[in-house]
């Protein structure tokens, strides 16, 4: 019997294991309601999803540091220390970073020091042999889509994890090939699906929608409704909240505007000034008039609205 | 002249207590043990014994003064070479068995092969652990795990055995066995130095004793001399005969007869010539073997 | 010296942990990690070989350096709470034979636990057909010998300490010196003058465990094994570096009254 005991403990670990991850479904149903004023998400209101929620956030946080990792081909960056850029360091920058929705490169630097910036010698030596390290300087990425399948690893662990959906829909239609388009749509949409409240993942479909596929139907309504949820809550404080809301006004006054809809271009774009009266687009946008669309472009955006068939509602 | 089996000069073994304050465990002791002899190391609890046994076997420093055993500085390695020790408390790895641990002593004695194994379980039969031999340590009595200590302090046939507490543990036939295998090592030339509070063992097996109190010295006797000193003489006579001179120590018994107690020979001797001038009747004579326990108590008492 | 001694503490030492059963926590926690990897064969592997690899990595540095920790820092305590050091002290060999074997016999465990490891993540990592590579023998023997380092110092802490606060000192040097190192090596160029020194002597004061730690090079592609002339230094800076720890402890152990 104590032979047995140490195999009928990994047995009930791992039963309970996938018990767990089979229940945690049936939570996800049950912890997404209406929404309420106090703004806690599901990790915090429920006791069993708080407990898998806090790990589960753990492990899609760790696996968000792992994918930068990644995509530096395991070199370890950093983002400068205020020491640092107070003294006038620079960041090692990239010369394929233009979209900085994963980091910005200017403002990195690597974490084993190079060696004209390293005090300790041999040690730093050894270090630089040792851990995957080079020369960073204007340093090249691997190609997102290699880390497609952490995204998706991250969502699976933490369907609330929002980097994961929309960071992996970005990277999908980085190709902007038609598939890649599809299938970010797709990914969006069952992030909406877990996470039905989400400004960030409405915002960033729409920004597809509009930017990628040109629909700006379909987009204006996903931008609507991004907006409507921001208004639930004061604009968040964090960057990542606080970037979701305001791209939505811009986006959202643009394609008003690509629409010919001026009255809802300055409506949208003076509601986000006055909630976000630090950000220059939106005064711009919500001030003067812009200049008139050149007929041949409005008949284009006529004839695209005429023939493209909005796709089935999500 | 051969060096003695252990020479112990002026030794000061200090511990420091919690305070950081020192505590004289053993002061200015000084002894030596001639080889082959059997010594006996007694005294209450707390009066130095095993302060002494350490600082012979090196786990302490001395503050001042030295030991030597076999003329080598003690705690030396070439000194625990020709050292079996037993200490007081000890146990053995719980997981090892004891044929394990003896090969595992045995080896750090600078043993090996088959002579080590072959060694390892002729002194487990010795001790009565042979059929134990395959147990985890930690399935032992303490009795048990007294005769693995027992066994390991015999490895490699040590010149000296110091034993701490020697038959703790042990029930009375362990005991005789222990006893009759301590003898026979001592006619093998062994020297064996041990601290008990079994004043009976002591007795019976030691040549002479060492009485230590406070960390000194207080009494160093032979066990033969002790012993004669300690017996008292005794015969029962009936009819009328003086004493006077001889002893004070008379009883009276039923029947008309009385009991003298003389503290010597020479004095018993005296009584029975008188009785026998007298032409008394002499009922007994009988030799009392003296108190041990009444000896230490009051050696003890004398040195407070 | 006796290093027939040495050997004969290090068998004991791994006798004691097979019988106490010490390898089959290492043991579950393989099958618990080849169970893991079941999980994320949902996802199939392709594309996901760099996280495996470095998942592997990092589960076996960090639970190699628990066991690490938690035998090197128990020997000495117990021997002594246990009072089967007396027997041994009694035998003709010095403190320093002692103290060596008992490492030893922590090295032995560690290795052996980490090979166990070792070998149940790599049939985990085989059976979603990831490749092998040479540098990753390369990453089990530097992290070898950084083990060795963390048993060195895990004997030396629990010679001056409690268990408990050994134990404490031990995870925190282990699982901390990287974080040292780093804010080290961020500071120094910022740092005022006088500082700069202290942080040379804070930086060959602490154990370099981030050296012996390749798994950066074994997860991603591309970057081969170090050269022969890394692994020679790292040979003799973890000489050097559990020959100053096991001295410290030595100088302290040597004069101990038992």
């Amino acid at each position: 019997m104590n032979r047995a005991v140490p195999f009928i403990a990994v047995g009930v670990i791992v039963g309970a294991g996938l018990c767990v991850n089979d229940s945690a479904g049936q939570l996800r149903r049950e912890v997404n309601p209406p929404v309420r004023d106090t703004g806690l998400d599901a990790h915090e209101t429920h006791a069993a999803a708080t407990l898998l929620g806090q790990f589960r956030t753990s492990i899609s946080s760790w696996l968000w540091l792992r994918t930068d990792l990644y995509l530096h081909n395991g070199v370890q960056m950093r983002p400068l220390s205020d020491a640092e850029v107070r003294a006038g360091v620079k960041g090692l920058g990239s010369h394929d970073n233009e979209d900085k929705k994963l980091h910005d490169d200017a403002k990195i630097t690597t974490v084993v020091p190079a060696s004209d910036r390293d005090f300790r010698g041999w040690m730093g030596d050894v270090e630089r042999a040792t851990q995957a390290f080079k020369d960073m300087r204007n340093h090249g990425h691997r190609d997102p889509k290699s880390a497609l399948p952490l995204f998706r690893l991250m969502t699976w662990i933490d369907p609330q994890f929002i980097p994961g959906w929309t960071v992996g829909a970005h990277v999908l239609v980085s190709g902007n090939s038609p598939e890649g388009l599809e299938r970010a749509v797709g990914l969006l949409q069952q992030g909406i699906s877990h996470n039905p409240e989400s400004v960030e993942l409405y915002g960033e479909l729409g920004h597809i929608q509009a930017v990628r596929w040109h629909r700006f139907g379909l987009a204006l309504t996903s931008l609507e409704r991004a907006r409507q949820l921001s208004l639930r809550r004061p604009v968040p404080e964090d960057e990542d909240g606080h970037d979701a809301v305001r791209d939505t006004y811009r986006w959202l006054a643009l394609v008003h505007r690509e629409l010919g809809q001026l009255g809802g271009m300055y409506d949208a774009a003076r509601e986000g000034a006055q909630r976000m009266p630090d950000d220059v687009i939106l005064r711009r946008l919500a001030n003067p008039p812009p200049s008139p669309l050149p007929i041949a472009r409005q008949q284009a955006w006529l004839k695209a609205l005429a023939e493209t068939a909005p796709p089935p509602e999500h | 002249m051969n060096s003695p089996a252990i020479a112990v000069h002026d030794l000061v073994v200090h511990y420091r207590n919690r305070h950081g304050q020192p505590i004289e465990a053993v002061s200015e002791l000084s002894f030596t043990v001639q080889a082959g002899e059997i010594v006996g190391f007694l005294g209450p609890n707390g009066a130095g014994k095993s302060s002494t046994l350490k600082a012979l076997m090196g786990f302490v420093e001395p503050a001042r003064g030295h030991a030597e055993v076999m003329g080598l500085p003690a705690g030396s390695i070439a000194a625990r070479k020709r050292i079996g020790y037993l200490p007081e408390v000890a146990m053995y790895y719980p997981f090892l068995t004891p044929r394990e641990t003896l090969r595992l002593y045995g080896e750090l004695q600078g043993l090996r092969g088959r002579s080590l194994r072959q060694e390892a379980d002729e002194l487990l039969d010795m001790v009565g652990l042979g059929p134990a031999a395959g147990k985890q340590n930690r399935h032992l009595s303490k009795g048990m795990l007294q005769r693995v200590g027992i066994a390991q302090s015999l490895l490699g046939s040590p010149s000296v055995l110091i034993l701490d507490e020697v038959t703790s543990g042990l029930d009375p036939v362990g005991r005789r066995e222990l006893r009759d295998l301590l003898r026979a090592r001592q006619r093998a030339g062994t020297t064996l130095f041990f601290s008990s509070h079994e004043l009976a063992e002591v007795e019976m097996l030691c040549d002479r004793i060492l009485l230590i109190d406070r960390g000194k010295l207080v009494e160093e006797r032979q066990i033969d001399e002790l012993k004669d000193e300690l017996r008292q003489y005794a015969f029962t006579f009936s009819g009328q005969v003086s004493m006077v001179g001889l002893t004070d120590q008379l009883r009276s018994l039923p029947g008309g007869l009385t009991q003298a107690y003389f503290d010597d020979k020479e004095s018993l001797l005296t009584g029975l010539e008188r009785v026998h001038e007298a032409s008394a009747m002499l009922v007994d004579v009988v030799a009392q073997e003296g108190s041990l326990e009444d000896y230490f108590v009051n050696a003890i008492g004398r040195a407070a | 010296m006796n290093p027939r001694a040495w050997v004969t503490l290090a068998k004991g030492v791994v006798l004691e942990s097979v019988r106490r059963k010490d390898l089959w926590v290492v043991a579950i926690l393989g099958f618990l990690i080849m169970a893991s990897a079941g999980a994320l064969g949902f996802f199939g592997m392709s594309g996901l070989e760099a996280f495996a690899k470095d998942l592997a990595g990092t589960v076996l540095g960090g639970f190699g350096t628990i066991v690490a920790i938690i035998i090197s820092t128990r020997l000495m305590p117990d021997e002594i709470r246990q009072r089967t050091l007396y027997p041994l002290i009694a035998r003709p060999i010095s403190r320093f034979d002692l103290l060596m074997g008992k490492y030893l016999g922590a090295v032995a465990v560690t290795t052996i636990a980490f090979l166990i490891l070792t070998a149940l993540v790599g049939v985990s990592l085989a059976m979603f057909k990831v490749g092998y590579e040479p540098v990753m023998l390369q990453y089990v023997l530097v992290r070898l010998m950084g083990l060795s380092i963390v048993c060195a110092v895990g004997i030396a802490l629990s010679l001056v300490m409690t268990p408990n606060a050994a134990s404490t000192m031990g995870f925190v040097l282990a699982f901390g010196s990287g974080l040292i190192v780093r804010a080290l090596v961020m500071a120094y160029e910022t740092s005022p003058g006088p500082m700069q020194p202290v942080f040379r002597v804070v930086n060959a004061l602490v154990p370099q465990y981030g050296l012996f730690d390749l798994s950066g090079r074994a997860a991603n592609q591309g970057w081969g094994p170090a050269p022969a002339w890394v692994v020679g230094t790292l040979i003799l800076y973890a000489v050097g570096y559990s020959g100053a720890m096991l001295a410290l402890g030595w100088a302290k152990f040597r004069r101990q009254a038992v």
